[in-house]
């Protein structure tokens, strides 16, 4: 990393010695070199310059988009970054964390009270559910499927036995009657 | 605000540096820089700390560590119980999780022991080694090799290996 500064600063020594050269020699260099920004901070001396030192016409890459992306970047980050840090920091200093204690006799506490931030006892009591209720909500989803496979099983058992014994509603089919049966044509032996 | 660690849970005893007599004319640079801390850092500290503690004392509140209730384990469950099952499962991971830190705290005994005896620590420490030798394969044995996904199934399938080779080890001696 050291070696590639003196690398870039040395090949701006160089760029600056050369574009300082070609100025010097009145411009007859062909646009697209003197044009071009090979390096940061290559410069091109101006003239007209005022008292102090060489006035240099600083030729580098564009960062104007850059810049324009931090700065957008740094304010639609401040823009509720900041009133959620003054807030939070108004939480941690006035209203501060609470404290442990011993469960008292006879009393259940609330299941938001088992959390130490403030921030986080609000949004376990206002906007989640209790955790009771959550154990109770994930039981009844298995009690229904736990009830659903039970049926089916059921299901799949009554269809084995009926196709098994054949005296249920399924696998049953609905043949004719056997006295619609026209059985003249087999009365006679040949025809 | 992070709470600090419990300073009276593993009491350094106090130390018997003798208060040193000292002769020369010089007084000690050290009280100055003690004094300068004192001034510049400590109090400025400690009154703002003491002023946000009379903020927050206020309004007080308390929170509480939860108790659960023991529920039937997992070799009580009838089979298909899909509830009993969760409820059961439910417990052995609290019950792993207290496991856990059991371990976490006997073997933050046994680095606070052999901070605090410094050289004399592999003679002084040696009942915070063996209890820790204990827990730690305790734990081994029932938790041990149940792999990310173990649950309380797999723990009692292990459990119930275990007693199969205790049997047959015994079988083996008393034979």
């Amino acid at each position: 990393m050291a070696a590639m500064s003196l690398l870039l600063r040395a090949a701006a020594a160089w760029g600056a010695r050369r574009a300082a050269s070609g100025g010097a020699a009145g411009g007859a260099r062909l646009p697209w070199l003197t044009g071009t920004a090979r390096l940061p901070g290559t410069g091109a001396p101006v003239r007209h310059s005022s008292s102090h030192g060489k006035r240099m016409f600083i030729i580098k890459a564009t960062s104007f988009y850059d810049t324009r992306f931090l700065n957008l970047l740094r304010f639609y980050i401040f823009l509720t970054g900041i009133p959620v840090a003054l807030f939070i920091t108004y939480v941690n200093i006035f209203i501060g964390e609470a404290e442990l204690a011993e469960i008292p006799e006879g009393y259940t506490p609330e299941y938001w009270e088992y959390y130490k931030h403030p921030i986080s006892r609000w949004i376990a009591r206002y906007l989640l559910d209790s955790p009771e209720k959550d154990y109770e909500k994930e039981m009844a989803l298995l009690d229904v499927e736990a009830k659903k496979t039970e049926l089916r099983l059921m299901e799949l058992e009554a269809r084995r036995l009926m196709r098994h014994r054949g005296d249920g509603p399924w696998y049953h089919y609905e043949t004719p009657d056997k006295n619609l049966i026209d059985n003249s044509m087999k009365s006679t032996p040949d025809n | 605000m992070p709470e600090d660690r419990d300073w009276e849970a593993y009491k350094v005893p106090p130390t018997r540096t003798p208060v040193s007599e000292s002769t020369s004319s010089v007084p000690n640079p050290i009280t100055f820089i003690q004094t300068a801390f004192n001034y510049v850092v400590d109090a400025p500290v400690t009154f703002v700390r003491e002023w946000i503690e009379r903020q927050q004392a206020k309004n007080k509140f308390y929170y509480y560590h939860q108790k659960f209730r023991r529920v039937p384990d997992l070799s009580e469950c009838l089979e298909g119980d899909y509830l009993c099952f969760f409820e059961a499962e439910a417990q052995w991971r609290r019950d792993r999780m207290v496991d856990q830190e059991i371990v976490e705290i006997v073997r933050d005994r046994l680095g606070a022991c052999k901070q605090r005896e410094g050289p004399n620590q592999f003679q002084n420490c040696a009942k915070e080694v063996e209890q820790l030798a204990q827990v730690t394969k305790a734990y081994q044995d029932r938790y041990g090799d149940l792999g990310y996904h173990g649950n309380a199934r797999t723990c009692l399938m292990k459990q119930k290996h275990r007693m199969m080779e205790e049997r047959k080890a015994q079988a083996n001696t008393s034979k």
